[in-house]
């Protein structure tokens, strides 16, 4: 019998004009992993949120058809009930806790289903050992890190012993190491334990050779596909994918390991990338004319650095990425840049008008209307936006409403700088930003944006800063930068490597 | 380490009773270096935020009494004769102001330890079943309140991004946005209660409290020391009377000294505990 099976589902929020979900039918049977994708605002939240009686329950609105879990239509059964049944793991990591420190948490449950005593002792050591976080048990949530938090959030989820663990995109929130010890729990209670498992997660390629079946939701429609198919069609996809497509490999290769034995059979001796920096020894940071230049620039927060010794050019007409772990100082760096704080030593001349748009830029949006956060802005500006006018910022989705910020904050400004502003978005939404960016970049602009995500700045940047610990400790193009790096370094530079970044620059 | 939630709410009774009732400088430094004592073996969990607000607030009476009273025999210095601040400042009415301001601070010291030391969850668990749920959302209110001067501070920030005012008038603007985020975060909140169970009506404990040895003496410590407090004759401070305090009476500083048992019962989990690692 499936674990979960989906009958003719269709949704319809309270107010809206259109369906989020029309239709739906699929099954989840014991062990499956899926792994379902989709353009923001297509209904992932929504369809995930059936799967425990979150919707209709807690949301009101109109549904048809049925869920059964474990054989309870969720109609009947509300989600307090079905938490038994799906263990749920939600978007945020700071919004699902409820207790002060990590054991409670993980007891929290259990003791919401009056288990005994001696029976909640074993089944919280028990999901330590299995997420593997013992030495987080006697820590306070609010000392965690984001990745922390989920990973405590799977324990106490799977502490009710689930029948089926569901993620609602569990990573979108978090740096790259973070995420990946996050997916790493998530492949080890697969590998381990068989559990039975419905993701939304935008990093594909990495659970992407896991995964048994892929849901791809387009505007309330679901296709249910093996992932092959799923991924050859388009979408969101590891680029070994698309190298693949290109170079017709069969059966296509989920991963790296699979595309290691097709890569072999790739030329064995191309001009390696033309690489002209490192030819001629050390990086010249570019020809335009300089908008900003840092030097000697210290920061620290109470005993601990933050920027230290640093200098920098940015010059017109380019595109800088800067990367780093989380805590190496690039907010820092952008702040001090954009004149939030001020240098403790150091000096930061600007050439123009410099704007900042922060990580949640979420919080720069309060007018009631589109229309009204545009008002004052030229007619270039706001054009792009002419379909949404009228709209809520707050309901467009996360894309969107960056989108919206960026346009806000940079319509007039000679230095863009921005914080990781590709957190969360689906692959459409990241190469239109990619192409916003440019656009701005040859139009005169210089752009500084602090990013984790290696592909989209391969893809987007004409420069490449590396941070640790308060300093520049690399610089130069991303051909060079991030082609001889293990942890920045793109899926088809560690599949290829000799200088190729991207999946249609590699020669056949 | 004291744990019962019972026992710590004995101590804050007996120790906020010592901090109104007792004006006596001798007194009052005891009852002070008494809470440092207890709050010492949880420093690491609370910023420096709450001593510098308890030490600003501490200055304030100072300042009024020391400004605005006239009376009292030891003069600082005369200010000619502007309206309200003008003419005598006198050391008695500082050690007047100093007197209230010290029980101001030893007042927020108290709660600050009690916040500490005891989860507000704690507290929710010895709740009687049907208060549970009622207990549980206060709990969860209070947990909002940082969360919700965070994104107050993330909001009036992006405003001055725009190029907005973020002076007082405009916090009309900012409630609306912050109100919508508070609402947004709370829906989440309800949802993930739901979603692990929370309300179905069973309900065990994970960590029942259990009274330790520990746990008892504190309670019996503090009963003691309220009597004490409350039987024995007041040692009052009046500084415009006698600038110099009274010895208090033996009997009370020892009521007062009772208040340490905490601390002492938290060094010596300590010590065993070093002794087992040995």
């Amino acid at each position: 019998m499936p674990v979960i099976t989906l009958d003719a589902v269709s949704y319809r929020y309270p107010e809206a004009d259109r369906p989020a979900l029309s239709e739906i039918t699929a099954a989840v049977e014991p062990g499956e992993v899926i792994l379902l994708r989709g353009p923001s605002g297509s209904g992932k939240s929504t369809l995930l949120r059936c799967l425990n009686g979150l919707v209709p329950h807690s949301t009101g609105g109109q549904f048809r058809g049925r869920v059964l879990v474990c054989g309870l239509d969720t109609r009947e059964h509300p989600p307090r009930q079905l938490g038994t049944h799906i263990g749920f793991v939600f978007q945020h990591p700071d919004a699902q806790f409820v207790l002060e420190d990590v054991e409670a948490e993980l007891a929290f449950g259990l003791e919401n289903l009056g288990l005994n005593r001696s029976l909640m002792r074993k089944r919280v050591e028990e999901v330590i050992d299995q997420v593997g976080i013992n030495p987080l048990r006697r820590r306070r949530i609010d000392s965690l890190s984001g990745g922390e938090r989920q990973r405590v959030a799977i324990a106490a989820a799977l502490a009710m012993h689930p029948d089926a663990l569901v993620l609602d995109e569990p990573t979108s929130q978090l740096d790259p190491q973070a995420a990946e010890d996050v997916l790493q729990v998530v492949l080890r209670l697969v590998a381990e334990l068989g559990m039975t498992t419905v993701i939304a997660e935008h990093r594909v390629e990495r659970i992407a050779p896991f995964v048994d079946r892929i849901w791809t939701l387009d505007a309330g429609v679901l296709r249910d596909q093996p992932p092959r198919i799923a991924l050859a069609e388009g979408g969101a996809r590891p680029p070994v994918v698309d190298l693949a497509l290109r170079a017709g490999w069969t059966p296509i290769p989920l991963g790296l390991r699979d595309a290691r034995v097709f890569a072999q059979r790739l030329p064995a001796d191309p001009t390696p990338r033309p690489s002209p920096a490192r030819a001629e020894g050390d990086f010249r940071d570019g020809a335009g004319p300089v908008v900003c230049r840092v030097e000697g620039l210290d920061h620290r927060y109470d005993a601990a650095p933050a920027v230290q010794g640093l200098s920098l050019t940015l010059r017109r007409g380019q595109v800088v990425a800067l990367m780093g772990r989380n805590g190496s100082g690039k907010t820092t760096l952008l702040r001090l840049i954009a004149g939030l704080m001020r240098p403790q030593r150091g000096s930061i001349t600007h050439d123009g008008v410099a704007a900042y748009v922060p990580q949640d830029a979420d919080s720069l949006l309060f007018a009631p209307t589109v229309d009204e956060e545009l008002r004052g802005q030229s007619a270039e500006v706001v054009a792009p936006f002419a379909a949404w006018l009228h709209r809520y910022p707050r309901d467009l989705s996360s894309g969107e409403r960056q989108q919206l910020a960026i346009a806000l904050m940079g319509a007039r400004a000679d230095l863009l700088l921005l914080d990781e502003p590709t957190r969360g978005l689906d692959p459409a939404v990241k190469r239109a930003l990619s192409a916003y960016l440019r656009t701005r970049a040859s139009g005169g602009a210089a752009i500084l944006v602090a990013t984790h995500d290696v592909e989209w700045a391969a893809r987007t940047a004409d420069r490449v800063l590396l941070m640790a610990d308060g300093e520049i400790y690399a610089d130069g193009p991303p051909a060079m930068v991030l082609s001889d790096s293990l942890v920045f370094a793109t899926q088809i530079s560690k599949l290829v490597g000799r200088g190729w970044l991207l999946p249609e620059e590699v020669p056949l | 380490m004291i744990r019962h939630p019972l026992a710590w709410g004995a101590w804050t009774t007996a120790a906020l009773a010592a901090a109104f009732i007792d004006r006596n400088p001798y007194l009052q430094a005891l009852l002070l270096l008494v809470v440092i004592n207890v709050f010492l073996p949880y420093r690491g969990r609370r910023r420096a935020g709450t001593w510098k607000f308890a030490l600003a607030l501490a200055l304030v009476p100072i300042l009024f009494s020391a400004a605005l009273s006239r009376f009292g025999q030891h003069v600082l210095f005369t200010l000619p004769a502007v309206p309200i601040i003008g003419g005598r400042w006198t050391l008695d009415a500082v050690a007047f102001g100093a007197s209230t301001g010290f029980a101001l601070l030893l007042t927020v010291a108290v709660f600050a330890v009690l916040q500490t030391a005891v989860h507000s969850a704690d507290f929710v668990a010895i709740l009687p079943r049907p208060l549970y749920r009622a207990g549980t959302t206060v709990a969860l209110a209070l947990a909002f309140a940082p969360k919700t001067l965070a994104a107050f501070q993330s909001i009036r920030e992006a405003r001055q991004l725009r190029g907005q005012r973020t002076g007082w008038r405009s916090a009309p603007a900012l409630l609306l946005p912050l109100l919508l985020t508070t609402l947004e975060r709370a829906l989440q909140y309800g949802e993930s209660l739901d979603a692990r169970g929370f309300g179905s009506g069973r309900r065990s404990r994970y960590r029942p409290f259990r009274w330790t040895a520990p746990d008892v003496l504190v309670v019996v410590a503090s009963v003691t020391a309220i009597v004490a407090i409350a039987l024995l004759p007041v040692a009052p401070y009046n500084p415009y009377l006698d600038l110099v305090p009274a010895v208090p009476n033996p009997a009370r500083l020892l009521a007062v000294g009772l208040l340490a048992v905490p601390a002492v019962s938290a060094s010596l989990s300590r010590v065993d505990h070093a002794r087992h690692h040995a």
